[in-house]
């Protein structure tokens, strides 16, 4: 009984580790799409989520903030031009994340 | 382990999306469509004359797919930059293609010396790099198509001599052969392109 419980409790320590920001469906698609490559642009990362534009956003001014994202402005052309990017924290939290989850499915 | 092959899936499917847009194939059948007309052009305009009007028809139709790509394709679709994993596909894939060219140059170059080569074996050559070029695009760029092209390209090679040989068809049958292969291949980029652009409407003002 008390293995079970402390189980139990060490399983939601586990959960409760998990990063939150990442662990949102759609910032979780937006990270996964940025970590396979360099960098994309707004309208690329919206044809790849699914995401509508106000959707892609929000999620993504919520991870600039926890500085997992990089907005780049620049002019292609004489058109401005939005790129995103995941920094090197992004990185690091979704490989951490991808650790914790997978070491979370293993042990149930 | 799962969970890296759905990342490699995932970047998959960015390239192929981003790059996979029909553009390269119209480009490539209308690279073969000149095989079909070379036999021809040469009988009339010669040999020299003839490749001066190749050249500029395939830069014309590079320019357009260009064009077509900047102004048609990328504002549908968006921009990406590819990671390191993909640029070193890339740097891998030059080196194997610029290592077959050569080596088909010098076997060109060779059998062009050695006047007493037959003539299937130039034809088997370039029917080998061609397959082997293909193969190695369609592995590298994760573009299956393009091996399917390529034995297109080899049978259009092989059945029109064979009609010529044994149907007597004139110009190698090549105008048949390689005619038909390009439609194909020009119909299915027409077909991929023109889903692209069902797909993915142009964004509206906001986006």
């Amino acid at each position: 009984m008390t293995n079970k419980k402390n189980k139990a409790v060490s399983d939601i320590q586990h959960l409760s580790s998990i990063d939150k920001i990442i662990h949102e469906p759609a910032r979780l698609s937006i990270m996964t799409r940025l970590y396979v490559v360099e960098s994309a642009d707004f309208l690329f990362m919206m044809r790849q989520t699914g995401l509508t534009f106000g959707n892609l956003s929000a999620h993504m001014s919520k991870l600039e903030e926890a500085g997992y994202i990089e907005i780049i402005k620049e002019f292609i052309g004489k058109k401005p031009h939005t790129m995103l990017k995941l920094t090197d924290k992004g990185r690091r939290a979704f490989d951490d994340y991808r650790k914790k989850m997978k070491q979370f499915f293993n042990e149930i | 382990m799962n969970e890296k092959i759905e990342l490699k899936k995932i970047e998959k499917k960015a390239w192929t999306s981003y790059f996979q847009d029909g553009l390269i194939d119209i480009f490539i059948g209308c690279i073969v469509i000149m095989f079909a007309l070379a036999p021809i052009l040469s009988e009339s305009l010669g040999d020299f004359w003839s490749s001066f009007v190749f050249l500029p028809f395939w830069a014309l139709v590079y320019l357009l797919v260009l064009l077509a790509k900047k102004y048609v394709v990328t504002p549908r679709i968006g921009i990406v930059k590819f990671g390191v994993v993909r640029k070193k596909k890339m740097i891998r894939f030059n080196l194997i293609i610029f290592i077959v060219l050569v080596v088909g140059f010098i076997l060109g170059l060779v059998s062009f010396i050695d006047f007493n080569v037959p003539g299937w074996i130039h034809l088997a050559r370039f029917g080998l790099i061609v397959l082997i070029t293909s193969s190695v695009a369609a592995y590298f760029l994760d573009y299956p198509r393009l091996l399917l092209y390529g034995i297109l390209f080899d049978l259009s090679l092989i059945i029109g001599e064979w009609l010529w040989v044994n149907k007597g068809v004139p110009h190698h049958g090549y105008p048949i052969t390689f005619g038909i292969t390009s439609a194909i291949i020009i119909i299915i980029g027409l077909i991929v392109f023109v889903r692209l652009l069902q797909n993915n409407p142009l964004p509206k003002k906001e986006e």
